[in-house]
Formats: C-alpha cells, structure tokens, sequence
C-alpha cells in the first residue's frame, strides 16, 4: 500500500485521535511557524510604529556590533560553560535521585522524600534567589559551613567570582531535581520485572542491576532529554543571573542574556536583541543536529 | 462516596481550577464607574466656569481652618482661583477661557498603572479635573509589570489612544516618536491651545530649555516644578553614633576615617554602610571628593569628562581599600540587596548611611525610633565645597505627548493644559479642598493635621494616600516640597535635610538633561554598556581587594580603546546643542 492510502485508511479508523491533533497543529503553525518571517527584523532598524517594511535595512549591523562588542567572547564562553556544568551536574542529579528512590521499597518512606525534594520547584525564583542572599551572607549558613570545612575566612560568597558557578548550578539541582527526577522514575517503573527476577537468580548486586538493567532500559528517556538539553545551551534564563550577579563576579556570570539586557536599558533594541537571539538560536540548533546525529549512529534512540 | 457525590466533587474541583485560571486574563480596561463620592457630585453649586472675572473669596477661605459645604463647594466646582497667592518668583498662570471645553468629548489616555491606584478612571482628582474641565477621560492602563510590552504592542498595533503618558518609552525617546509618526509635534499648536504651560515654561530659562528639543521643537508636556527640587541622596549619621563617639558631624575624608574608626571602637562593626548590588557603590557622595565621579561630568571649561578617568582616581581607589581592610564598610557591599541592607543599616553595626532621608526616615524613625542628621559629601582639604553631580533642573517626573491618530488635538491639549494653571496646580498637588487641603493667610495650600492624606477614612498609610488623593507624578506644575506629605509631615525632617544638602553642595559639574540623535542613540547605548561594565568591574574589585592598586592603569588604557574619546565627543555634542537652545 501506499503511503497515502495508509493515512488515509489511518485517518477514517481514528479520526478524532487526529481531531485532538488539529489544535495543537493549529497552535505551532500559527505561533511558531507563522511569525518566524520576523526574525529579519534582525537585519533592520525596527520601529514598531513604522512597521516592517518602512524600517530601514542595516544589514548586518547588529550582528557585527555584538562581536565585535569587546566583551563578546567573554559572554559567549560564560554562557556556554554555565549550561555545560548544567549539563553535568543538573543533568546527571536527578536520574542519580531516581535509581535511588527506585531502591526504596518503604511506601511511605519514598514518597516522604519524593514530596519534600519536589516542592521548591514550585518556589519562585526571586524567593530562591532572595534564599541564596541570606544564606551566602557574610554570616549565612552557607558561608559558616563553608569556613567550617576549609578553615578559611569568607564574606559574602556572592562577591567570588570562582563560586558563581557552583552556586548558580548547585542552588538550580536543589530546586529541579525532584521535580526531573518524576519522568524517569514513571520510565524506571514500566521496566519489565522479569528482567530483575533473572538478574537475582544469576546473583547480581544493586549496583550492577543498576547499571545493567534500570539505565539502559530507561536510555531512551536519557538520551532523547539529553538532546534536548544539549539544544538549550546557548540560552540562558536571564533573570536567575541578575539576581544573583555583581560587579566582582561579571568575569564568570555575565552571561549573553544579561549582557544584552544592560544594553537593552540604555537603549531598547528589538531588533539587537533579536539579532543576538537568531546567533544563539543557529548555534543552539547546530549543536542540537550534531548531538541528535551521533544519537542516532550510536544508539537507536534519536529524535529524528 | 457515591458516584453522584463524586461527579459532583470532580465538577466543583474543575470550575474552581478553571475560574482561576480565567480570573487571571481579565483586563484592565475597566469601563468608567460612576464614582459614588457624594463630595464629587453635589450638583446644585455646579456653577459653570464664566469668562468674567470671579468675585475674590480670599477674605473667607485665606486662613479659614473650618470651612463651610458651601465655601467646599465654592472651591471645588468652580473655576475661581482668587484665594490662591502667588508664592514662587514667577506667577502661576490663570487662563480659564477654553472650561467647560466647547464640545462633549471623551479622551483616550495610555498611562502605566501604579500598583496603589486600582483603577486611576474612579481617582478623586482626576475625576474633579474632568468636572472643571469639562473633558472626560478614559485611562487605559495595562496590567501592573507588563507596560512595555504593552506600549510595544500599542505602537505595533498602530491604533494609538489621544494621549501617552511617558512617551519616552518610545524607542529612541520623544523625537524618534514624532519622526516615525506615532506622536505630534505640538510646536505649532502650542501658543493658542496651551496658554498655561506655555507661560508657565517660558517664565523661567531652566524651565524652557529642559522642554525643548535640540531644534527647537515642542514636543509634549513635561512636569515642570517652580524650583530645582532638593538632592534626595547622601551621608546619613545615626545621631546616636555622634554621641558615643563624642565627634562633630566631619566634613573631610580625613575626619570621616577618624569618625568611622573612633564609631567602629564603640561598638558599631561595620560602621560605614556602603553599597549594594543596587549600585550605590557609585553615587559620587565620596568619591567626588577626588572629582572621580560616577558618570559624565562638566569640568570648569564645560566640556564633557568622564569620572572615572580623572587624575586622582588611584588616590580615591586606594583610600577605599584602605577602608575596606580595616573593616570600615560593611562586609557585603557588593552583593547585598535591598532588604539585607535595610536590614544592616537598623542594626548595630551601622553608624553612617548613603541612602535616601526619606527612605531612612521610615526605616530608621517611624519603624525604630532612630533619630538621624544628614552630612554633607565629604571633602578633601578643610574649606572645599563640598559637590554633586545631582542636580535638578527642575523637570522631573512623567510627561505626556498626543499621537497622531488623536481625533481632537485642542481637546487634548486643553486637558493637559488645565494642570499648568492655578487651580491645576492647587488641585493636582494638594487634592481636593476641604477634605484634603486648606489654605492658609497668605493663600498657600497646606495639609492640616486631620487631611484625608494622614488620616484616611480606609485608614491606608501616607505612602499609599499620597498618590490616593493627589497626583504625585504628572505633567503639571510639581510642587513636590510643599506637597508632598512625607516631606511636610509635622516632625519628618527629611525634607530639612535635604534643603540642607542642596543648598551648601556646588553642583557646576552636573551634566543639564541632553538628548541623542537617533543615530548617536545606538553607538552611545552600545559603548556606555561597554565602559559601565569595564568600571564597575575594574573599581569593585581594586576596592574589595581582589585586584592591586595599580590595576587601575590597565583599566583605563582598556577604557580608551573601548572607544572613550568617541562616547565623550557624543556626549559633547549632545551638551553643545542643548546650549545652543
């Protein structure tokens, strides 16, 4: 049969699973698909009065302006290694979360800690923020610990432009990782039991279970949201760092995103700021299609 | 439970998530109520504005501290401004002859929301400049937090109300707007329709210079005060601290260290409250003592430096470090946020602040009963005056412009006019009469003790009555001295202390308000985020000690070839062109 009569034949047998689709469908076209023309307003003077067409063409300007910006290399090397230690560490906490809480056999116990390890997510970001003032504060809890273990004395870690990271990365596990770790304990629990029942007559540890059995079974669920992850790295939710950047930290925290909002205060841009947005979306998809390929060589699991 | 009971259950809990979930896209864009203020709409003495003269009813109202509905009436529904003396150098005009405006007409007005104002269509002043002015008005207010998507969509949208209130959000400002056609250019018009804020702005040379453009164009209607408002921000000393020291309030640097270290011995650990992530590292208060101040500058010949750049910078960074070892400052400076420095300054370890009077007269006084004096900026040798690159030039607070699309340009211009003339003045200032204000023997409105602005029926407090019953921030004649209730409270001396700093602080460096062209806009933008970065970066560090004195070199070779010769010539055109205004 052909591919068409296929569809159709799928089409008449399920066709309100197909209605249920429309909207969705509907709703990219329209709001993703659809305005994307506007990126070339990147290449323009854009007035919002004026309109599209009456703004004058400036080519590659803004483009130009951003690298050449003496800055330039130092935001794009913050932002970048901002997500990689997101990748590593934000990435690998939760699924660590989730082969252990897989071990609970305690009900109540497992869902006592799933419960308090999921709730910050729902705090909001300025809260958190406002938490991680006090708490690195020249007399935070943070700090005392800190100087406890080293036997250094601090003041406020936020003026350490080494601790950026660790704080900006390590405050984001804590408030994601229960939230994360829900997909792959839902992927962990569909894993056929015989599996395990085989593994205990061959007299295997946890350890190896773990390492043989839970995560290549839940590897498609890893690597797809790896992928995904990989496709944000150039972008960098802005208002985290604002709130917890400085003058002495810029060296580390100034990220592309608050780099281009200073700017964005003296003078706003849409069309710079979109130009910047259009360099970090191709980079972020180029990454996106590499990672993506060596998936699909490597394992059977990609996205397309 | 059973299966109905369920049903139930399940329904109740879908309607409950989906109401608030709608609950949350309602708009603004109330329609007018009726206000039900029964003050607002007495209607027997609604006695309409004559272009005759009114009778003089100073004798009876002129130091009248109670009275009558009649004499309220009077005052508040009619045009007559006879009582009203004239207290500033210039003379406040009083050209009614456009009320009751000629025509029944309904103005569209775009203004931002304040938070405190749940819906500006049912304000009390507003509502009675509409009664005089014979104008309605429909405020339409986008939802708090989200203005400048708002007014982007606006402008995109191209369907503009009649009147913008802080056109400048306009990209590239007010003359960007006027260029791409979304406001009018008023130079024209303004003579005929707009007698009052034309006389008001001329009067004075400051005045007119600030509301022009660098072409000499009218453009909209700025808020222009009778005065250059008082500096708002400086040193502030703990009265306490004075006395345990035992030390004069110090007026050099050298007594301010001998001040911090003596008030540190006493007790208070980090004595000098600093700065915060907020910026105030870098408010010129000491810093200027070394002409290294903050931003742009006017040096003696009126040409444009940067601060950062002067000779003495090196001296200025290594006294700070200095500080910062012994302990002077408070240990966060850099990172500290509004609330933790709030929280710093009412503790004991701060004896001196660099902050706001009027933000410390409410978390020193009225919340912890600390009584404090103001200083002057510091200076570096004995019998300097001391300096500031603040200066008012008396145009502050927001200004209005008319689109294009507006369908009665008069009928906008009038209504906005209306504020610039007597009564707009004794009423956007000072509020309703009787209820809100009185007026003292020489014809000066005043807020008596028991005003709806201290004492509010709902019992909401001054910070919130103050844009309740009066108009804090509009294009109008600003009266902010006299009327705003923080600073003419009995006992506040906030308002003391800074007519205190303003009038010994020299302030020949201040850069007067310039403006960009458009093509200098983007460059300036792009290279002041540049250099603003470089210094605060380079200047935090050398002074918390993570960099040496002599990194300071490094930082300005890096400056100039950022381009800092290029950002001054802007700036320098920008200065030669609003002289030649």
């Amino acid at each position: 049969m052909r591919t068409g009569q296929i569809i159709k034949k799928d089409v008449r047998k399920n066709w309100f699973v197909y209605l249920l689709a429309v909207p969705v469908i509907a709703w990219f076209v329209i709001f993703c698909y659809g305005p994307m023309w506007g990126l070339l307003i990147a290449f323009k003077d854009f007035k919002p009065l004026l309109g599209f067409s009456n703004s004058d063409w400036v080519g590659l300007k803004h483009f130009i302006d951003f690298f050449e910006g003496p800055y330039f290399w130092r935001v794009v090397k913050n932002t970048l290694l901002l997500n990689v230690w997101g990748l590593a560490f934000g990435f690998t906490a939760p699924i660590i979360l989730a082969l252990m809480l897989n071990e609970i056999r305690d009900g109540k116990f497992k869902k006592l800690v799933q419960t308090i390890t999921y709730m910050p997510h729902f705090i909001s970001l300025v809260v958190v923020c406002g938490m991680i003032h006090i708490f690195t504060a020249d007399e935070g809890v943070i700090t005392q610990l800190l100087q406890l273990i080293t036997g250094k004395d601090y003041t406020s870690l936020l003026g350490y432009s080494n601790f950026f990271r660790p704080i900006y990365t390590f405050s984001d596990i804590w408030q994601t990782i229960g939230w994360s770790s829900i997909i792959y304990l839902a992927a962990m629990s569909s894993i056929d039991s015989t599996l395990y029942e085989a593994a205990d007559m061959d007299g295997i540890g946890r350890l190896k279970k773990m390492w043989h059995i839970t995560l290549p079974q839940i590897s498609p669920v890893i690597i797809i949201l790896f992928i995904f992850a990989v496709g944000g790295i150039m972008a960098s939710s802005y208002e985290k760092i604002i709130l917890l950047y400085n003058p002495l930290t810029y060296d580390r925290a100034d990220v592309i995103a608050s780099y281009v909002y200073r700017r964005g205060l003296r003078e706003a841009s849409l069309s710079y700021s979109t130009a910047v947005g259009l360099i970090s979306a191709l980079v972020n998809f180029a990454l996106l299609w590499v990672t993506n390929k060596i998936a699909s060589r490597k394992s059977e699991v990609s996205l397309w | 439970m059973g299966t109905m009971k369920k049903r139930l259950l399940n329904l109740l809990l879908i309607s409950v998530l989906t109401g608030s979930a709608l609950a949350a896209c309602s708009n603004n864009n109330n329609d007018p109520k009726e206000s039900a203020d029964p003050a607002a709409t007495t209607d027997s003495s609604q006695a309409p504005a004559e272009t005759t003269a009114f009778s003089d009813i100073s004798p009876t109202i002129r130091g009248n501290k109670t009275p009558t509905q009649e004499q309220m009436d009077e005052v508040n529904n009619t045009l007559n401004d006879t009582y009203l003396g004239d207290l500033y150098d210039e003379k406040i005009p009083s050209h009614y002859d456009a009320y009751p405006y000629k025509k029944d007409v309904t103005l569209d007005v775009w203004l931002p929301a304040d938070s405190q104002i749940p819906d500006m269509n049912n304000q009390v002043v507003q509502k009675q400049v509409e009664k005089l002015t014979g104008i309605k008005v429909n405020f339409i207010t986008p939802p708090v937090g989200q203005e400048a998507d708002a007014f982007t969509l606006m402008m995109s949208s191209g369907e503009l109300p009649d009147i913008v209130i802080e056109p400048e959000r306009y990209p590239g400002g007010l003359e960007a707007g006027v260029k791409d056609g979304a406001y009018l250019d008023l130079t024209d018009y303004m003579d005929k329709f707009a007698p009052n804020y034309s006389e008001w702005r001329n009067s004075d040379e400051l005045r007119r210079k600030t509301t022009v453009t660098d072409s000499g164009k009218l453009l909209g209607f700025y808020s222009i005060a009778p005065y250059s408002e008082w500096m708002w921000f400086g040193m502030l000393i703990k009265k306490e601290a004075l006395e345990k020291t035992g030390l004069e309030v110090p007026t050099t640097m050298e007594e301010w260290h001998t001040f911090l270290t003596k008030a540190k011995e006493v007790g208070y650990s980090e004595p000098l409250n600093y700065g915060s992530t907020y910026g105030q590292i870098f408010t010129g208060i000491i810093n200027g003592a070394y002409g290294v101040w903050d931003w742009t500058f006017m040096d003696a010949d009126g040409k444009v430096q940067w601060g950062p750049a002067q000779p003495q910078a090196k001296d200025y960074l290594a006294t700070m470090q200095q500080w910062n070892k012994e302990g002077l400052l408070n240990k966060d400076w850099a990172t500290a946020d509004f609330n933790q420095r709030m929280a710093s300054a009412i503790s004991d370890k701060t004896a001196a602040m660099m902050d706001s009077p009027d933000t410390m007269w409410s978390y020193w006084k009225q919340q912890n009963n600390i009584d404090f004096v103001g200083a002057l900026n510091p200076v570096l040798n004995a019998g300097d005056k001391a300096a500031s690159t603040y200066k008012n030039f008396k145009r502050t607070g927001r200004s209005a412009a008319i689109t294009t699309q507006a369908d009665d340009v008069e009928a906008a211009m009038r209504w906005l006019d209306f504020a610039y003339s007597k009564k707009g003045w004794e009423i956007l200032n000072y509020g309703e009469y009787g209820k809100v204000h009185l007026v003292d023997e020489t014809g000066k409105p005043y807020f008596q003790l028991d005003s709806y602005i201290y004492k509010d029926p709902d019992g909401q407090p001054v910070a919130t009555t103050l844009v309740k019953y009066r108009m804090h921030s509009w294009p109008d004649i600003r009266d902010e001295h006299n009327s705003n209730p923080l600073i003419v409270a009995e006992g506040s001396y906030s308002g003391d202390i800074r007519k205190y700093w303003t009038e010994n602080t020299d302030t020949s460096v201040a850069m007067p308000p310039i403006t960009f062209t458009t093509e200098e806009a983007s460059r300036e933008a792009e290279l002041g985020n540049q250099l603003s970065t470089l210094r605060g970066e380079y200047f935090a560090k050398i002074i918390k000690g993570q960099l040496p004195v002599d990194a300071y070199d490094k930082f300005l070779s890096e400056a100039k070839k950022m381009g800092l010769d290029e950002f001054l010539s802007i700036h320098q055109a920008a200065l030669d062109r609003y002289n030649a205004r």
